[in-house]
């Protein structure tokens, strides 16, 4: 649904991107995830037709950015990192504004106004004015606006920023049900872990170029290092002896019958290890791979290097 | 699960339908798009103006401000017109012919004033306070073109103060209860406070597009417009003081008596538009209109004698030209120079207005059409 090839955009002598090569496929939910200046929202700007790329190409639902901005403009909703409201309006003025705004009048945009207030639980405040609202509120209002023209594709650049827990939450809901929809989502975010129990797939950019991307679990699953928890039945300094000793170990944390450790490797490695930890006697009674969350895998990324080019 | 299926297919649909452009080549889609460009074009501008409009419109007129503001306005005017008729008639124990006329004089030139300085300080703030309320990235990604968007904002920014102008209308009705002021010069006045207001409010706007920041746009079209109005006049009165006299005027009729006229640019100022819109400011030898403007004007307007004035004089309030006098021919003034000075200060506002607005669609427009692009702010 989305494909860029070699993307570049300079501000000045600051090269944002460089070169930046991603695919979206029709229908995920992409998490775009990155250190702060990585090039997220240039990205997310140049898809949304703000911004002109100095070099590549970008296609949004075949649409090349730059040759057809009107239909771009139909297929893509984009919600900014932080953006305004009219002070003067009312929530449901507001949908309306940016309905006609998109070309649709009448009654077709106050059915519109009337399911997108219910779709992100702002019905009720419909005579409301727009500043008076929180900023989940906002966020979700904002969310809507988006919505309004029924767009394929989402991008959402930071939706969760300055968010409360519960709004957060909120928020995921109502992006679970976009996504049940069929909306394409490209969604960038710093809350990782908000990112790994929606995303389908996910891209780690770094430094105006991806590094990393791929469906969740082919990623998380897919990386060289893998954290191991393993207890014994009584004292385990036979086992941490032999780690010590063993290729591609690195012991994060010892307890009284319990070592937690690092191993370079995937499933042969840690086979290895077991089969000789039992041969020389450890009474192992636990040997097994710890949860790999996405902030696990990104921070691993990052302090191998693979986040730094 | 079945609109998943309807969406993907659609969605499959619209890339091959694409892809088959892309290879097809321009060829092809040159007639279809070509067909659009014209539809495309009205509902960009129609997506751009309409939602601005209505949105200005519902804002200016919610709540208690509308009618408190509308209130004092126009209870100012009527106590102005009041006083002044207190001065004129009860202080004097007498009537003037003169009272409608002055009367008029000064609701004009107020008028014009308000117009001219209130509409680019409303429309400075109209494109740059959208990029400081951060909603102006928002209104970038609908259906509205730039034209559009820009047309709307200018429009939105100038409608409210046209509908200031036309409410204070019945105030300015009571000039018809002296005389003296024929129905026609009441309409040339509204055209050049239409053309103010417009002309200037397209410069305010092109001003906030171009700067980005509200304050500097505000003070930058302040002060130009202060410009135009009095500075232009006074620079006219100077550059005209220090060359050497030409000819003398010649009585109206003498063959043989053309004199250039004044030099084209005075005529930015609204106050040479007074000389015709406001009976009698720009007559020799009578001063019915506002002391110091006429007084200025025909100084200036005098010295370059142009054959408008005279037939202004002669015809007494209505603006033109006659070709005849009491002696014989006059010299029929030629092109520009026989356009009454109202006439040629609303075709210069109707220069500045389609000029303002492109170089405003230019500022904001993502892509430029010329190569060089301007350093912009990292955005993350």
């Amino acid at each position: 649904m989305i494909k860029v090839r070699s993307l570049k955009k300079t501000y000045g002598r600051v090269q944002a991107l460089r070169g930046l090569d991603m695919e979206v496929p029709a229908g995920a939910v992409y998490g775009f995830i990155g250190q702060n200046g990585a090039g997220k929202t240039t990205t997310l700007r140049i898809l949304a037709g703000l911004l002109v790329p100095d070099g590549g190409t970008a296609e949004v639902a075949g649409l090349e950015i730059g040759s057809h901005p009107r239909a771009l403009r139909e297929v893509v909703g984009y919600m900014p990192d932080f953006f305004g409201v009219y002070d003067d309006l009312r929530v449901g003025e507001y949908l309306l504004f940016y309905a006609a705004a998109y070309g649709i009048r009448g009654p077709r945009a106050f059915k519109l106004r009337d399911d997108l207030l219910e779709l992100v639980e702002l019905g009720e405040k419909r005579e409301a004015f727009v500043d008076t609202l929180s900023r989940g509120m906002q966020q979700r209002l904002c969310l809507a606006r988006a919505l309004i023209h029924d767009p394929r594709v989402l991008l959402l650049d930071e939706p969760a920023s300055g968010l409360d827990p519960l709004a957060r939450v909120e928020m995921r809901e109502i992006l679970k049900e976009l996504s049940k929809l069929g909306k394409t989502i490209l969604i960038s975010s710093h809350i990782l872990s908000e990112l790994a129990d929606l995303c389908t797939h996910v891209g780690m950019i770094t430094e105006g170029r991806l590094v990393r991307q791929g469906p969740l679990a082919e990623l998380l699953n897919g990386t060289p290092v893998q954290t191991i928890i393993l207890r014994c039945h009584g004292p385990a300094e036979a086992a941490e002896k032999l780690l010590a000793g063993w290729p591609g170990v690195e012991v994060l944390r010892s307890l009284p019958g319990q070592v937690e450790f690092r191993l370079a490797g995937g499933a042969a490695q840690a086979a290895e290890l077991l089969k000789e930890l039992v041969l020389r006697g450890v009474p192992v009674t636990h040997f097994a791979q710890e949860d790999q969350s996405l902030e696990d895998t990104f921070v691993q990324l990052a302090r191998e290097g693979g986040l730094n080019g | 699960m079945a609109e998943e299926v309807r969406e993907e297919q659609q969605g499959q649909e619209q890339e091959k339908e694409a892809a088959g452009q892309r290879k097809g080549g321009g060829a092809k889609q040159r007639p279809q798009e070509k067909r659009f460009f014209l539809r495309d074009c009205w509902e960009g501008l129609r997506c751009g103006l309409t939602p601005m409009l209505g949105k200005e419109m519902r804002g200016r007129t919610r709540g208690w401000r509308s009618p408190v503001l509308l209130t004092v306005y126009l209870g100012a005017l009527s106590a102005f017109v009041l006083l002044f008729l207190w001065l004129n008639l009860e202080r004097l124990s007498m009537i003037r012919p003169q009272v409608g006329l002055s009367l008029y004089s000064l609701f004009v030139f107020s008028l014009i004033m308000l117009i001219s300085f209130i509409a680019p300080a409303v429309a400075a703030g109209a494109i740059s306070g959208e990029r400081e309320r951060r909603t102006y990235d928002l209104l970038l990604v609908t259906k509205a073109s730039i034209p559009g968007i820009v047309l709307g904002k200018w429009l939105a920014s100038v409608v409210y103060l046209m509908f200031l102008a036309v409410a204070a209308l019945p105030v300015f009705a009571v000039v018809f209860l002296y005389g003296g002021v024929p129905p026609a010069i009441l309409g040339l006045a509204f055209v050049v406070c239409l053309a103010a207001g417009l002309g200037y409010g397209a410069m305010g706007l092109a001003l906030s597009a171009l700067t980005r920041r509200s304050q500097a746009a505000m003070i930058i079209s302040l002060v130009l417009v202060f410009f135009f109005i009095f500075g232009i006049p006074v620079i006219t009165g100077i550059i005209m003081a220090s060359n050497p006299p030409g000819p003398s005027p010649q009585p109206l009729g003498q063959p043989g008596a053309a004199i250039a006229g004044p030099p084209w640019y005075i005529f930015l100022s609204p106050l040479t538009a007074f000389t015709s819109v406001l009976p009698g400011s720009g007559s020799y030898g009578q001063n019915w209109g506002i002391p110091l403007i006429s007084e200025l004007m025909n100084m200036l307007l005098n010295r370059m004698v142009q054959p408008e004035m005279v037939t202004t004089y002669r015809m007494g309030y209505a603006s033109g030209y006659v070709s005849s006098g009491p002696g014989g021919v006059a010299v029929k003034p030629a092109g520009l120079t026989a356009w009454a000075p109202w006439a040629r200060f609303t075709l210069y506002q109707g220069i500045l207005i389609p000029v303002s607005l492109a170089a405003a669609v230019l500022a904001i427009a993502p892509r430029k059409p010329w190569p060089f692009r301007r350093a912009g702010k990292k955005n993350n």
